[in-house]
């Protein structure tokens, strides 16, 4: 395979963290779920605006009937949807009691799939409470009927359909990941890996991190998992950067591969995307410790092509249709006003080109 | 003067593993048997005359502290700041006192704030876990060489009983490896007041090696050794005029006075229902059997939990779990106290070193932040469906009444009975007053 570069073309700044966000097929606008509510952004130009607030953070975004609609998460329990023509909601649904940590849209667009859970104590080290509602929700993305209740160990932080629709599959805080058949309901898989979870050793004896993303490989015979490997010290933050790819429909599912030895810094990932036409993915989060916080693997050999230090955290990466440009969206930390009292914008935006040789 | 000369060790010092401060619980548990003393799991048990444990349990006020070690955020406990850039992802709920909001994840608190008494306008120096812990576990910042004693030493010393064998300072932390104290030794705890004011420090494995008597040796074997030992220390201390000797000699009475009182210390012996309702972390477990051995004789607990409060990263992910067990700690102690008669002499504290930035860093944490912080009281003295203080609207500072440790420490102790502003009495010591520089309580919170 030829050496890959990634070329920075478009970067801009929103005023708050972006949590989420889809670019159109012919990715000249960008929808972003922020901490104070959605965003419609002109890629050309970078200008912004916001269209909806929402009463908290918005997690996820995905646009909807040819880029006429879109649809949001937030972690007020809610999904909206918006349309653009009229620029107003035409839809708001509560599906959870507590947050929705993540979203997705199935490729073919007739479902959406939300996932929740407050993790709470059940017992003396901390284990997680069984689940107070359905974990998983999954919904007719046209109408928002619900087709399916799916059960899980809160919190459900990651959530993805396979390429064909037919599997929806989520993730959550102690690492366990279950794989639902979406026309059924019925559980197709189920397997733990202990891998992205921590259990403090010092400063807190509760668990911390989990699967923060989750893709099908194009096939749908494996499933890329991304998030921090253990700490001692759940508060450092400074957990190896990692993926694992699982056979899932193995009887017993097993790790086919993970990062190799060397190419992982620090941090937690919690973006992940599958290129569309070559065998790549990319990867990206927070840079704790090492030189890259943004990373593109080759998707069979697990080789790491190329590098991004992009200076923020990093909470979303897409590739747009063409395969030719990469999107990177995320956030500073939050800066204390100036003398005026305004904030400084602190959400960040930047498209990539990707060239060859 | 050993004692007064100690002072807190730095977080990578050794740490001694003293019997003095530390126990095993399941050795404490297996040396009641072993030394053939009373099993008993009350406080009555201990005396042959019921009604003198009656007395007992009745003289004196008591203090249970839960300490939130880390540093809880203010934003997301009992100043919310819904719809501002500074409110982070939780909605604020209303309260039973009238205009009063906190922060969606304590309910329960929600609607007992009329027996609560919380400062929204803490404002204090340290921004550091060891120095802000000194000065709000103490009241004053270090003046070295001299150790300040810690409130839980200072409220055992003064409102306590030495010879009850039920121990008076009593921390219950099960995560040694996760705060500042673990380096503590004795003198570090107690100060210039001596060892015996010290904790006896219990909770999940925390554990030193050797507590328990060899198989080998028999029970007989076992009290006449002790017998010479005491008679050795005691005519060492009294020829050498040592202070170090008369500690140990405090801390040895204190092991047998624990041996003695074992059950209270067992999580397995209080009431499953009891158990239930506290919930299933070690913090919540733990403030029950706080108020278990308050209700026993202790005159001080500090409940910890190492320090998950420090929530540099992953701030929503951990205080979406702590302060649900926080809210509901509080409110099983507070209505407990309250149906048993004990919450008018029992002042229940829940407070970390500092509060929490109003902005998030690149890793979604808040960092350090004494500036404009919050704390809460209930019950022995404290006026409840008070709200003392203020902060600007986006939590960036203290708008109105800011409180200092001085005025908290004065507020604590009158609430308890203990004169704010008597020196300490004891020679060679340059003068020290509970709270220095003549700080005033707060009025507004004092019943």
């Amino acid at each position: 395979m030829q050496p890959l570069k990634l070329n920075r073309i478009q970067d801009f700044r929103l005023p708050m963290a972006v949590l989420g966000a889809a670019l159109t097929p012919e990715a000249d606008l960008l929808v972003t779920g922020c901490m104070d509510g959605v965003y419609l952004s002109d890629m050309q130009s970078g200008e912004s605006r916001r269209v909806a607030e929402r009463s908290s953070y918005v997690s996820g975004v995905a646009w909807l009937l040819n880029s006429q609609q879109f649809v949001s998460a937030g972690y007020d329990g809610k999904l909206h949807w918006f349309d653009r023509v009229t620029e107003s909601i035409s839809r708001e649904q509560q599906v959870h009691q507590f947050w929705s940590w993540d979203m997705a849209l199935s490729p073919d667009q007739r479902m959406i799939a939300s996932v929740t859970g407050q993790y709470l104590a059940g017992g003396y080290r901390y284990e997680p409470q069984p689940e107070r509602e359905p974990s998983v929700v999954l919904l007719d993305a046209q109408t928002g009927t619900r087709l399916f209740e799916l059960p899980h160990v809160p919190s459900v932080q990651a959530v993805c359909f396979s390429s064909d629709s037919h599997y929806v599959a989520a993730g959550n805080l102690m690492g366990e990941v279950r794989i639902w058949d979406c026309h059924t309901g019925e559980l197709q898989a189920n397997w733990n890996t202990e891998d992205f979870t921590s259990w403090g050793i010092i400063k807190s004896h509760s668990y911390l991190g989990g699967i923060f993303a989750m893709r099908f490989t194009p096939n749908g015979e494996q499933l890329i998992l991304a998030g921090m490997g253990p700490m001692r010290d759940p508060m450092a933050g400074n957990g190896k950067q990692l993926w694992q790819k699982w056979n899932w429909r193995a009887e017993e599912p097993n790790k086919a591969a993970e990062i190799n030895k060397g190419e992982a810094g620090e941090g937690l990932m919690e973006a992940l995307a599958i290129h569309p036409t070559r065998p790549v993915f990319a990867m990206g989060g927070r840079l704790r410790g090492g030189d890259w916080n943004v990373a593109l693997f080759h998707l069979d050999t697990g080789e790491r092509l190329t590098t991004l230090k992009t200076g923020y955290r990093v909470t979303g990466i897409e590739f747009t249709d063409d395969g030719n440009r990469m999107l990177v969206t995320g956030t500073q930390g939050q800066p204390k006003p100036n003398k005026e009292g305004q904030w400084e914008p602190f959400g960040r935006v930047e498209l990539y080109e990707i060239i060859t040789g | 003067m050993a004692s007064t000369m100690s002072q807190p060790v730095s977080p990578s010092s050794a740490y001694c593993g003293s019997p003095e401060h530390t126990f095993h619980r399941r050795m404490i548990l297996q040396g009641v048997p072993a030394a053939g003393l009373a099993a008993t799991s009350s406080f009555a048990g201990l005396f042959s005359v019921p009604a003198l444990a009656e007395q007992t349990r009745k003289q004196g006020k008591k203090c249970i502290l839960l300490w939130l070690c880390g540093a809880p955020s203010q934003f997301e406990t009992w100043d919310p700041k819904p719809g501002t850039p500074t409110s982070g992802p939780f909605a604020a709920i209303p309260t039973s006192l009238p205009g009063i909001h906190i922060s969606q994840l304590m309910p329960q608190c929600a609607g007992i704030m009329n027996k609560l008494g919380v400062i929204r306008s803490m404002k204090t120096e340290p921004s550091e876990h060891f120095q802000g812990i000194d000065v709000l576990t103490r009241g004053e910042k270090p003046r070295p060489p001299f150790t300040r004693p810690i409130l839980g030493s200072v409220i055992a010393e003064q409102l306590g009983q030495l010879d009850s064998p039920v121990p008076q300072f009593v921390l219950l932390d099960p995560c040694p490896e996760g705060n500042e104290f673990k380096a503590f030794k004795a003198g570090n705890w107690a100060g210039w007041l001596g060892a015996e004011y010290g904790p006896v420090r219990a909770g999940g494995e925390y554990s030193i090696p050797n507590l328990l008597k060899p198989e080998t040796i028999s029970q007989l074997d076992h009290q006449d050794r002790e017998g010479l030992r005491s008679f050795l220390s005691r005519k060492f201390a009294n020829d050498q005029r040592s202070d170090a000797a008369a500690g140990y000699n405090a801390a040895f009475n204190r092991v047998q006075g624990l041996m003695s009182c074992a059950p209270l210390f067992d999580l397995d012996k209080l009431p499953e229902a009891d158990r239930r309702r506290y919930g299933g972390g070690a913090f919540s477990q733990h403030a029950l059997q706080a108020r278990h051995l308050i209700e026993n004789g202790s005159t001080f607990v500090m409940v910890a939990n190492g320090m998950p409060w420090d929530n540099h990263v992953y701030q929503h992910e951990m205080h979406q779990m702590l302060v649900p067990e926080l809210d509901n700690v509080i409110f099983q102690l507070v209505n407990d106290l309250e149906e048993r008669g004990l919450l008018e002499d029992t002042l229940v504290i829940a407070m970390g070193e500092f509060g929490r930035t109003p902005w998030l860093n690149e890793a979604r944490g808040r960092d350090h932040y004494p500036n404009a912080w919050s704390m809460m009281m209930a019950g022995g003295g404290i006026k409840g469906g008070v709200v003392y203080g203020s902060t600007d609207p986006l939590g960036i500072d203290v708008a109105e009444k800011h409180v200092d440790q001085r005025q908290l420490f004065a507020t604590i102790f009158t609430a308890l009975g203990i004169d704010p502003h008597q020196q300490y009495d004891i020679p060679d010591l340059p003068a020290f007053f509970h709270v220095e520089q003549s700080a005033e309580p707060i009025r507004e919170l004092l019943v």
